[in-house]
């Protein structure tokens, strides 16, 4: 017997903003527990809530990128539970009213595209971080009331390979429409997968179980792979899955039991009194659409077609907004496009890679990496010349400072170059036969000399040109 | 509405993290009995087509806090009346986590 | 009275007033802490404020930074308020001494002021009645003369209940014209701040330090203040009284109907016209159920907050429900905790229909009746209460009679509307004040004022005081 395999995404997704969801307090990550937090966040008796405009407004800008339809009254409900990570005892939240419903994302699978639905999405606050420290609970509220939006997916997707894909196109979606740091290694993008199989043919739904906080988008395909052939054996021994929340063991590659699901709890929702119903008027909602932050398809796409790159540079060049923002900023500053593009390829991400740090612009400013470039471009270095200075340049140097203080300007003087010329082929008389009777290499050898003799300063085009002409004199 | 029993209330009391004696869940179950006859009252009016009213005046503003960081409490003021206390965080037993 | 008042001595006043409540204290157990004023006392003599030098108390469940605030439930006993509320802050800019935080029924919950965890607050017309409540101690101080301004809130009718009961001014005015940030909440969607004074004018000029827009309410109005003290006028020729006729007709004391007639009729040689309105009897018996279901859902939700993690009373447990369960079984009374199961079955998914939607509903119902039924006059009026202050060993209201369903509750209807209401002493019932409540269209505090005032001439009820004296 083969099933079907139907699974559905949440994804909780911490937006950029400067302060809190309802409080003036920073939104901060990895500071001293505690310390970005005032008594709104703390949920101290007496406080009441004030919603963040710029929440708001990436909350409408995920929804305009996720095709979702925009409900333009804001109001929000209280999910209620007890848990020492909620300060107020309840999570204020979009039960009743998302701001957005019924959108899509299409996501490629094999060569092939596929239309994932999304079924909500809504803006709520984020808890607080606990860590486990022997036989206590130590709890660090810093992250208590930062904003999030929850994305929910309709049950569309079939295999690991699609979750996979479909988190990997909302993390590119939310990254480049600048509402998220989408790291899900840092928890500001969190994934729930809900999962269910079915035979094929039968109408109804199988029992859902929940794998909760995937941590990468391996790890999605992984646990979705995993649990899929859990619950297949399940079904084949004939016995029934139960309802329940798992997590993904990295270690074992499997699905780990969290808690059987009895029931579905009761979380008491009810509208909050304390936000009134919010207009956005047609001038806020129409500002946003205006501005909306290019997708990485579409700056792609312009790589291809007003830049003329090609097909898998422009892909790699979009494959992080961090990477593409760069390529843009060094274009803009006048560098020549297709060399920037073989440059950040080659040379810049080897060594982000090595760093393990993609704020390139934190250690080559993109005018520095333009003024590279452009020396390239008007021969003033040689490529090689480039390699050495790229070097010192990631150590903190500016490329003007680095050629200038190792004499590296190279020589296109023609009265220079011919002095050089005419010393190495009076020199080298041999050469000159061997070129006379068709031996070519002999041209590279004497560039070469040219080269050695300038101490590498000669332009090696214009050397190469002017040997050609000159021994042709004689 | 039908009486309710006392362990609905004991039950209810205890997702509320409060403890009641037997005495006082009986004494729970009593005041429902009052509050049920008060609800008759409700249940004579016709609400057919009535929508709830949640706020006093129900006109949507338009207003946004700014995304401008304008208060963040001093650590020690966010501990002073921490109940338990180290190295900057609050304790409590440990929770199993999720 | 303080409405253009000149202070000579401000350390005296204070002291005196400090002196006054101590005095006090043993008989009517009004507060729950007394404030150290020698900075406030040295900030008011630079002041320019408005009430430069006033001596006032705060409900204690405003907040104050730097002092406990405890909402006079044990689980905030040790509570220190780690910021000032707006009100706080804007009566600190006017200038005034907080000399004391006055008892309440914890946190707000309650109408008797035998609720709070510190104990019984008495009536200080006679020891052994109610001052009423929740703001029982506010209330218990205005009267007792120890000062002439104190804050209190009011959810269902707890400033203008306790006014009535202790013969002082009570002041509630419409949704979001007062800032609730900072203020300990019961139901968020009932909850006004309101206060206690002893003459029309004093409310009048002390709403304008109080009230305006306050960006960390997202419920607090846009509209701008009123200079209503200096546009206050008592002459009632002109003016449309409303006398809400169900009240009338459910109170079977003769002195109260007697007490209050009188004052109409002498309204009416005023030149004011009054008119007897009746709303529909079988949805006014609803105020207390809605009130009920909706205020303790709220409530219910409002006061997890208060779980013995992060701030007040803890009791140690194994785990985090253990934690949870004792802490919060201990910090809350027996009527508290009864009310938040109550809410908590309201707001059950499968009940949420027949009871909070429901009553969500009726409320709507209501507050249209009562829009309708203020639509045609100024002001509405009725006797604030029933009856005077009753004894603090009375139990006995039977919760299903028109008396208490109607004339006990029916002020419960400001709160759903959000309306400006309040309560001035109309006369005494042998030797127990008792007052008459006054509301106005949303916003027309101003009229409310001026009809107040009006009435003030007419009773003679002005600045009346009962200190205990021993
Ligand atoms: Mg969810
Ligand atoms: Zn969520």
């Amino acid at each position: 017997m083969s099933f079907e395999v139907i699974i559905g995404i949440e994804i909780h997704c911490e937006l950029k903003t400067k302060t809190k969801m309802f409080s003036g307090a920073p939104v901060s990550f990895g500071l001293p527990a505690n310390t970005c937090v005032n008594e709104i966040d703390l949920g101290h008796p007496g406080t009441l809530p004030s919603l963040n405009k710029r929440a708001v407004e990436l909350a409408i800008t995920a929804c305009e990128l996720l095709n979702c339809k925009v409900d333009r009254l804001i109001r929000f409900d209280r999910k209620n539970y007890y848990y020492s990570d909620l300060p107020k005892g309840f999570q204020i939240t979009q039960q009743f009213h998302p701001i957005g419903k019924d959108g899509y994302v299409d996501i490629e699978v094999d060569g092939g595209s596929k239309r994932i639905r999304i079924n909500r999405l809504h803006m709520e606050e984020d808890t607080a971080k606990q860590f486990h420290h022997g036989d206590v609970t130590w709890i660090d509220f810093n992250r208590a009331s930062t904003p999030l939006v929850e994305i929910v997916s309709e049950p569309d997707i079939r295999s690991g390979k699609e979750a996979a894909s479909f988190v990997e196109k909302m993390k590119s979606l939310l990254e480049f429409g600048d509402i998220s740091d989408v790291r899900m290694e840092e928890g500001s993008l969190r994934c729930d997968v809900n999962i269910s199989l079915r035979p094929y043919g039968y109408e109804g739904f199988g029992t859902k179980v929940e794998i909760k906080n995937l941590n990468s988008v391996n790890n999605v395909q992984r646990a979705i792979e995993a649990e899929i052939i859990r619950q297949s054996e399940v079904y084949l021994q004939g016995e029934s899955v139960v309802q329940s929340t798992r997590r993904y063991d990295e270690a074992s590659r499997k699905t780990v039991l969290m808690r059987k699901k009895e029931g579905t709890v009761d979380y008491k929702y009810f509208p909050e009194p304390n936000i009134p119903p919010i207009r956005i008027s047609d001038e806020f909602y129409q500002r946003i659409k205006d501005n909306l932050p290019k997708t990485a398809e579409q700056r792609k796409s312009s790589y291809i077609n007003d830049l003329n790159l090609s097909e898998a540079d422009a892909s790699i060049l979009t494959s992080g907004k961090d990477l593409a923002d760069y390529f843009e900023a060094i274009v803009h500053c006048g560098a020549p496009v297709k060399n920037t593009a073989n440059w950040l390829i080659s040379e810049v991400l080897s060594v982000a890679n090595l760093r393990n740090d993609r704020k390139f612009s934190d250690w080559i400013s993109p005018s520095d990496m333009a003024d590279l470039l452009i020396m390239i471009k008007e021969g003033k270095i040689s490529g090689k010349q480039a390699k050495e200075v790229f070097a010192d340049m990631v150590n903190g140097g500016k490329p003007k400072d680095i050629v200038a203080k190792k004499g590296m300007v190279q020589v296109s003087d023609e009265g220079q170059l011919f002095t050089w010329v005419t010393e190495i082929l009076n020199q080298n008389t041999q050469s000159v036969e061997d070129y006379k009777n068709g031996k070519d290499r002999a041209l590279g050898f004497l560039v070469g000399q040219v080269m050695k003799l300038s101490k590498g300063k000669a332009n090696p085009a214009m050397t190469s040109e002017m040997l050609v002409k000159e021994l042709s004199k004689r | 509405m039908e009486r309710i029993s006392k362990n609905i209330v004991l039950s209810l009391a205890k997702g509320l993290m409060l403890r009641l004696s037997d005495e006082e869940a009986e004494n729970i179950v009593a005041e429902f009995d009052t509050l049920l006859k008060q609800l008759d009252l409700l249940d004579q009016i016709d609400t057919t087509d009535v929508q709830e009213m949640i706020y006093p005046f129900e006109e949507p503003t338009d207003f946004f806090r700014e995304d401008i960081v304008d208060h963040v409490l001093p650590i020690e003021d966010v501990l002073y009346n921490a109940p338990l206390e180290e190295e900057g965080y609050f304790v409590i037993p440990k929770v199993v986590k999720d | 009275m303080f409405a253009n008042r000149k202070t000579e001595n401000i350390e005296k006043e204070v002291m005196d007033a400090l002196q006054s409540a101590r005095r006090q204290q043993p008989y009517l157990n009004a507060v729950v802490s007394f404030l150290d004023v020698e900075d406030a006392i040295e900030a008011a003599k630079s002041s320019s404020g408005k009430l430069a030098g006033l001596p006032i108390v705060l409900k204690d469940n405003v907040l104050t930074k730097g002092i406990r605030t405890t909402g006079s439930v044990a689980i905030l006993d040790n509570y220190i308020g780690a910021y000032d509320a707006t009100i706080t802050t804007k009566l600190k800019e006017a200038g005034v001494v907080i000399i004391a935080k006055s008892a309440l029924d914890g946190l707000g919950m309650g109408g008797t002021g035998t609720n709070s965890h510190t104990g019984l607050v008495h009536n200080p017309y006679d020891l052994n009645r109610m001052a009423g409540g929740s703001s029982s101690g506010s209330a218990a101080l205005v009267a007792s003369g120890a000062v002439s301004f104190a804050i209190g809130s009011d959810t269902g009718d707890s400033v203008r209940k306790p006014a009535s009961f202790v013969g002082i001014v009570g002041v509630k005015p419409t949704y979001g014209r007062i800032s609730r940030y900072g203020i300990i909440p019961y139901a968020s969607s009932l909850d006004h701040v309101g206060y206690f004074t002893r003459s029309v004018e004093d409310a009048a000029l002390a709403l304008e330090v109080l009230a305006g827009r306050d960006d960390k309410d997202m419920t607090s109005s846009f509209r701008e203040v009123e200079s209503y003290l200096s546009n206050l006028n008592g002459d009632l020729s002109g003016k449309t009284i409303g006398i809400l006729g169900n009240v009338i007709d459910s109170i079977k004391n003769k002195e109260t109907l007697e007490i209050f007639d009188h004052l109409i009729e002498k309204c009416v040689t005023a030149g004011a016209k009054v008119k007897v309105i009746t709303m529909d009897h079988k949805l006014l018996q609803t105020c207390l159920p809605v009130y009920y279901i909706i205020a303790n859902s709220e409530a219910t939700a409002n006061h997890s907050n208060l779980d013995g993690v992060r701030f007040g009373m803890q009791e140690w447990g194994d785990s985090l429900e253990e934690l949870m369960t004792n802490s919060r079984t201990k910090g809350f009374n027996f009527l508290l905790q009864k009310r938040f199961v109550i809410g908590s079955y309201s707001l059950a998914d499968e009940n949420q229909d027949l009871l909070l939607r429901k009553a969500q509903k009726v409320r709507r119902l209501l507050v249209e009746e009562f829009k309708n039924t203020l639509a045609e006059v100024d002001v509405l009026v009725a006797p604030a209460s029933s009856d005077v202050a009753p004894l603090l060993t009375d139990k006995s209201a039977d919760q299903l009679s028109a008396r208490y369903l109607i004339a006990e509750n029916y002020m419960v209807l400001g709160n759903f509307s959000g309306y400006p209401s309040m309560t001035i002493p109309m006369g005494k019932i042998n030797g127990l004040p008792i007052g008459i409540n006054i509301t106005a269209k949303p916003f027309e505090e101003q009229v409310m004022f001026d009809v107040a005032l009006g009435m003030e001439h007419l009773t003679g009820c002005k600045n009346m005081v009962a200190e205990v004296i021993v």
